[in-house]
């Protein structure tokens, strides 16, 4: 990994297209800009790990089939409306 | 023009409904075309399909069939990208996880997939506000009344029917 130390105001230059800049630095908190071309998507690095994650297990659809997975829908509004004779 | 599917077979779909996806599913940003598919039965989970390879396809639905309080503001970058002009032109879906246990079906409202309808441009938008959850249980929200065959949901304008 390359490491660059820089102050507030600093930038980075990754190729032509992303320049990473240091808006603030307080106390435990950096405050980062980044521009790049429109196609590269930007994320916090743990918010992506959970929707990738997330879209990995949902892909699999439960390894249920066209049948089941409306099966799982009526299940889902049976369940609801058990529940709801309850109240 | 005919995909082949893991889970429908051969299917043919109109190649004006494929939607290309700018910057992809998260975690599957190498499939970039996808088509949403409808059973004419009348039930409201879809799938959103990938065309370039027929075993990868999530089932989504239309969120505000969920009485949950949903208001996701989309980034003017998103906005941009997918040269949304008006509000009324978005297509909304959140993909769901189904699992073996059928009473842990979950909705992910933090990363809807939005897509242009006229254009069919989408992507997979990360919310930055509204905290919503990436794992909304199903079970514990009410269900609009709202029949799920209504012509008027925008998704319908680009979807395929599945039939049987």
């Amino acid at each position: 990994m390359l490491v660059l130390t820089r102050k507030s105001g600093d930038g980075i230059r990754i190729g032509d297209g992303i320049l990473v800049t240091v808006l603030e630095v307080r106390g435990k908190q950096v405050k980062i800009g980044i521009t790049a071309p429109q196609d590269l998507a930007v994320h916090r690095d743990e918010v992506y790990r959970m929707i990738r994650d997330q879209n990995e297990m949902a892909s699999g659809a439960g390894g249920l089939d066209v049948g089941g997975v409306k099966d799982a829908w009526l299940k889902l509004i049976e369940e609801k409306g058990s529940k709801k004779d309850e109240d | 023009m005919k995909i082949k599917t893991g889970r429908f077979g051969e299917i043919e779909v109109d190649s004006s409904r494929v939607i290309e996806m700018r910057g992809g599913i998260l975690g599957f940003e190498h499939l970039k075309r996808f088509v949403l598919l409808v059973h004419r039965e009348n039930h409201p989970f879809m799938w959103f399909q990938a065309v370039d390879d027929g075993n990868v396809a999530f089932v989504v639905v239309n969120p505000f069939l969920f009485q949950v309080p949903y208001e996701p503001e989309i980034s003017d970058d998103a906005v941009e990208r997918l040269s949304i002009e008006s509000e009324k032109d978005v297509v909304l879906l959140v993909i769901v996880t189904i699992r073996k246990d059928p009473f842990r079906v979950t909705a992910n409202l933090r990363a809807p997939v939005v897509v242009n309808g006229k254009t069919r441009e989408g992507m997979q938008v990360v919310l930055e506000w509204g905290d919503y959850p990436v794992q909304l249980s199903l079970v514990d929200v009410p269900v609009q009344e709202t029949p799920a065959a209504d012509p008027d949901r925008r998704e319908m304008k680009i979807s395929t029917s599945l039939g049987g």
